[in-house]
């Protein structure tokens, strides 16, 4: 093998990522060593590889010192292999000749001991070294986009970004599952924090949507089979109790189904079900549209409290914060004085987010109406019950004041329970559907955390609201806009490119067995009876590979995970 | 010098790899012995990668893919979980421990079960000692 290598002329790059892979790794002694191993023409360590200047580096090599195939020891492949395989392509050589090896995520990040962590990233090089003289140049396929999208959800995040599209010009399938359009707003009266009416938010885009000549809404409907790929999708879309599914042609697929209400029956600590005048937030928001707040017993509250994180920043339920209830409760505060003018609001908080543009002028307008501000710690939840007939008030809360470090009680004829957001119940099978990933709570887990928050691990398939993560309108209709942006931009090109990596069938090799066509999962494998050959319809193979393990007659190739490149890279690990 | 394993890991790009990259986000602190190979799914795993892992030197290895059900290519997974048990077989024949092989499911979102999985197989494999095809107590497969 090193005879193999003697001919190549590799270059290696170990990024210290700043301090990241630095601190547990010797960058510049593993960049030394394998200096030295045949083949390598220049190794080098450098604080930051996917910069401008480092990558700049790469170029500059590849030309000087006439590379023919580069090795990054960075981070995870899945954060920037995209990156160097364009900086490779920008010095003249083929992008797939270029091998990651993880030293962040699996090495600096992980392990505590720097000897260890150190001979385990050298290791690690030293495959992607040894892989990468096998690694063979792949030309990217082109092929033709439909400009038609489908969106799944119609509140304002899939209303948003069905507009968009439409508005440019392509045909877009808005899939809602109930028989209306507007989402969660639709319940909700006033947003925080200029406290604006959500109806006419709402309307607007409930008109343009529904009028629009490019929009066709299936209401009532799910989709129930997506096929094809990035460009060329094939979707099924079925109405609720009718089994016959419709399928539409696009090119790429929004997902905007949005989230669902904590259920604060959960938590019986609130008595939520059991004390009438314990309510949530949404129950409020109907007597706030209505125009009316009142107790059970039809009387406007004199005390009224309103109680944060309920279901959110719980180990017990969701350790995440949903963002949007801090100021929701702070809108409650001017929305109830209004309504009941004289009320003792009393808000009772773990600590107030008020991040958000225009969060905390809310904050601070609440603090100087008259609004009492209560702190619990996480773990010392407020206690409710129920008033004893002589009190002027309903119910009783005893609150552990943190700030004051003193127990107080206060008195309260309606609670608002500010519950927070969760995954929908049918996450994980539209996940599924459309294949892309949940996290551990639900949400639907986007490409890239900073650089790429509205694409997925599968191409074409995006992502927008609250079905990512916890999000309220801004963020909601800024990520449907990104997402409607991004499938333009590849409409406007007319075709795509995509990724080189599928399996190719020899035909010296195949013996006509078959196996392999009954594998596939993708239908990509065609018999051919005159040839008595299969072959591989490259545009269909999504490169799993399931086919080349199980060929028998080893005539199957995984482009860019040839049996050779891993069996180099196990030789390699085991140094 | 106390035995310190080395295990080579498989794992499939969209579950088990992006699990193990979660553990790295979250700084999860394990075991230093397994070097991961990565694959687009557990099913491109030839069994002769096993093999050839422990004719190289390996004491251990680990397969992870997606749960059941939750394959990126719909049920890749499947076709690992039937050709595991005749692998199992034919290591078993060749007189090496069952436990130094091991399949796995770890999801995307499961940095700290992917960061336990290494830990325990890691002092698993350390209980059993050296591979025995290092000592020569098993069948010589690399020349085979």
């Amino acid at each position: 093998m090193d005879e193999t290598k003697q001919e190549h002329r590799i270059g290696v790059y170990v990024c210290q990522c700043g301090t990241n892979i630095a601190k547990m790794v010797d960058c510049d002694g593993v960049a030394g060593e394998i200096a030295d191993m045949p083949g390598v023409a220049i190794s080098r360590s450098y604080k930051y590889m996917c910069s401008n200047p480092g990558q700049e580096m790469i170029i500059a090599d590849i030309k000087e010192h006439d590379l023919d195939r580069v090795v990054v020891a960075a981070c995870s492949p899945h954060m920037h292999e995209l990156t160097f395989r364009k900086a490779v392509s920008q010095a003249d050589l083929n992008p797939y000749y270029l091998e990651i090896a993880n030293i962040r995520e699996q090495c600096a990040w992980v392990h505590e001991d720097r000897g260890q962590a150190t001979a385990k990233a050298k290791d690690l090089t030293v495959a992607a070294v040894d892989r990468v003289v096998y690694q063979e140049a792949l030309e990217k396929m082109s092929v033709d986009m439909c400009p038609n999208c489908l969106v799944i959800g119609g509140g304002i995040a899939g209303m948003t970004a069905a507009l968009d599209l439409a508005d440019a010009g392509g045909r877009v399938y808005l899939v809602e599952r109930t028989d209306h359009l507007g989402g969660q707003i639709a319940h909700i009266a006033l947003t925080a924090p200029y406290l604006d009416s959500a109806r006419e938010i709402v309307e607007e885009r409930v008109t343009r949507v529904m009028r629009h000549p490019k929009i066709d809404i299936f209401f009532e409907s799910q989709l129930t089979a997506l096929d094809g790929y990035v460009g060329n999708f094939q979707a099924a879309i079925a109405r609720k109790g009718d089994g016959a599914a419709q399928t539409v042609d696009v090119g790429s697929v929004v997902v905007a189904t949005g989230y669902k209400t904590f259920d604060a029956a959960r938590i019986p600590h609130y008595g939520y079900g059991k004390l009438p005048n314990v309510i949530t937030s949404l129950e409020l928001e109907r007597m706030l549209r209505a125009g009316r707040v009142e107790t059970k017993e039809g009387k406007p509250p004199q005390y009224v409290t309103l109680i944060h994180c309920v279901g959110s920043r719980n180990l017990e339920y969701h350790s995440y914060c949903s963002r949007v209830c801090c100021m929701a409760a702070l809108k409650y505060a001017h929305e109830i004085k209004s309504s009941v003018p004289g009320a003792y609001i009393n808000d009772v908080y773990i600590d107030i987010h008020a991040f958000g543009k225009g969060h905390e002028d809310l904050y601070r307008r609440t603090s100087e109406a008259n609004t009492l501000f209560l702190m619990y710690e996480k773990n010392d939840l407020p206690v409710i019950r129920k008033a004893d007939p002589g009190d002027d008030c309903d119910m009783l809360i005893e609150v552990n004041e943190s700030l004051s470090g003193e127990s107080i009680e206060i008195p309260a004829d309606l609670v608002v329970l500010m519950v927070g957001m969760e995954a929908r119940d049918d996450c994980r099978e539209l996940a599924r559907l459309v294949n892309i990933s949940v996290d551990k709570d639900g949400w639907f887990i986007e490409s890239h955390p900073k650089l790429d928050p509205v694409a997925t691990t599968t191409e074409g398939i995006y992502i927008a609201g609250a079905c990512q993560a916890p999000k309220d309108i801004p963020d909601s209709v800024a990520q449907a806009r990104a997402a409607a942006a991004r499938i333009m931009g590849r409409i406007a090109h007319g075709t795509i490119e995509i990724d080189a990596m599928y399996s190719e069938i020899d035909p010296d090799k195949c013996s006509g067995c078959r196996i392999c066509n009954a594998l596939c999962p993708y239908v990509a494998i065609e018999f051919d009876p005159a040839t008595h050959k299969s072959h591989v319809i490259s545009a269909l193979c999504k490169a799993c590979g399931a086919c080349v393990a199980a060929c028998p007659s080893s005539a199957i190739k995984a482009r860019g995970f040839t049996d050779e490149q891993i069996f180099a890279q196990i030789e390699g690990v085991l140094g | 010098m106390t035995f310190e394993p080395k295990i080579v890991g498989f794992l499939c790009n969209w579950c088990s790899y992006t699990g193990a990259d979660l553990a790295g986000t979250s700084r999860i602190h394990y075991a230093p012995n397994l070097r991961i190979i990565r694959v687009m799914c557990s099913a491109r795993i030839d069994p002769t990668f096993v093999i050839k892992a422990l004719a190289e030197g390996a004491d251990g290895v680990l397969i992870a893919g997606c749960h059941p059900g939750d394959c990126h290519y719909s049920e890749g997974n499947y076709k690992t979980m039937r050709r595991y048990p005749l692998l199992k077989k034919l290591l078993r024949d060749y007189g090496i421990e069952e436990e130094r092989v091991r399949l796995e499911w770890v999801s995307a979102s499961e940095g700290h079960l992917f960061a336990d999985l290494v830990n325990e197989m890691t002092e698993q494999v350390r209980a059993l000692g050296p591979s025995p095809v290092k000592s020569g107590l098993a069948l010589d497969m690399a020349e085979r």
